[in-house]
């Protein structure tokens, strides 16, 4: 019934700020940009996983977290830092589980770093 | 209410200068505040201006964020008010394309002398009378602007006092009649 494939949609308030957030400072590559109907695409660091964002005149910060899989927490969060990445207090460890280390996008959406400490 | 005067109570309710432009640059149930503004060239301030009148007026639902289930489904729904209005403002842009003197219906009452003529109301006070509200300076302005344009003509009558009459010209009054019919199908 699924084919691959999935994708996250946010409301963000200004589309240029957050495509330089998400292509300039995640590294995530703009598939997609229309800027007559405010929208765009980015992809992510996974096969048919991508991010839309539409323009929207009221935007409220989605709570759910799109979660992005590295290989070494402290090392990612020290090169997204460089590019000017702040992170939301410290990395916290989820037990046999995971190492999540929290930021937001310039509208307040959560996302998060996540290093897999055991697969499931 | 007789329906001609419904009919004028629906065309007044579409003019100004921009109910009728966002009405029919709405997609199929309504919008998203972005491609409505590019689409239109308009300042935020005043398409949020419009469109906050048309909630009020109750053309258009707003949706809070949390009633938004996807980023890209219209922040702005047309009600069912909403859409028999769009259907209209079809019909007033198909009119002003059969009467090719640009938009009429951006200006206060225009439309609405043009139907009250159409009604075969031809003098002064009585088109006064029967669109409740207009002032007589906008009523005289708006007629001599017409005429001027070719689109009204006007006549002395002698009975029972001297007064002029107002009328469609003839290659206005089946653009003008056509478009009643439109209205009154719609109310």
């Amino acid at each position: 019934m699924y084919r691959s494939g999935v994708t996250v949609w946010y409301s963000v308030a200004n589309l240029e700020q957050t495509l330089e957030f998400y292509s300039g400072k995640l590294g995530f590559e703009v598939i997609f940009h229309d800027s007559s109907s405010g929208m765009a695409m980015v992809n992510t660091n996974t096969k048919d996983c991508v991010i839309g964002f539409s323009v929207a005149e009221a935007v409220e910060p989605a709570t759910s977290s799109t979660v992005f899989e590295v290989l070494n927490i402290e090392d990612a969060m020290k090169q997204l830092g460089a590019n000017g990445v702040s992170f939301v207090g410290e990395v916290e460890h989820v037990p046999g589980m995971a190492k999540l280390a929290t930021f937001v996008d310039p509208d307040g959406h959560n996302l998060m770093l996540a290093e897999t400490l055991a697969e499931l | 209410m007789s329906q001609e005067e419904r009919v004028l109570r629906l065309s007044r309710e579409l003019t100004g200068q921009w109910t009728l432009p966002i009405l029919l640059a709405l997609e199929g149930n309504g919008g998203r505040f972005t491609p409505l503004q590019n689409k239109l060239n308009i300042a935020p301030s005043r398409l949020s201006a419009n469109l906050k009148k048309m909630v009020e007026d109750g053309l258009l639902l707003h949706l809070s964020p949390s009633e938004r289930r996807h980023p890209l489904l219209p922040e702005y729904v047309l009600t069912e008010k909403g859409r028999l209005h769009r259907e209209a403002a079809r019909a007033v842009q198909l009119s002003e394309e059969r009467i090719g003197h640009g938009r009429l219906s951006d200006k206060m009452w225009g439309m609405p002398i043009l139907l009250t003529l159409n009604f075969n109301h031809t003098r002064f006070q009585e088109i006064r009378q029967l669109l409740d509200g207009i002032t007589p300076r906008i009523l005289s302005l708006r007629l001599q602007q017409f005429h001027d344009d070719g689109l009204v003509c006007k006549h002395i009558s002698e009975e029972p006092r001297p007064s002029f009459l107002y009328q469609l010209e003839k290659q206005v009054q089946h653009p003008v009649q056509q478009l009643s019919i439109d209205l009154a199908s719609l109310v």
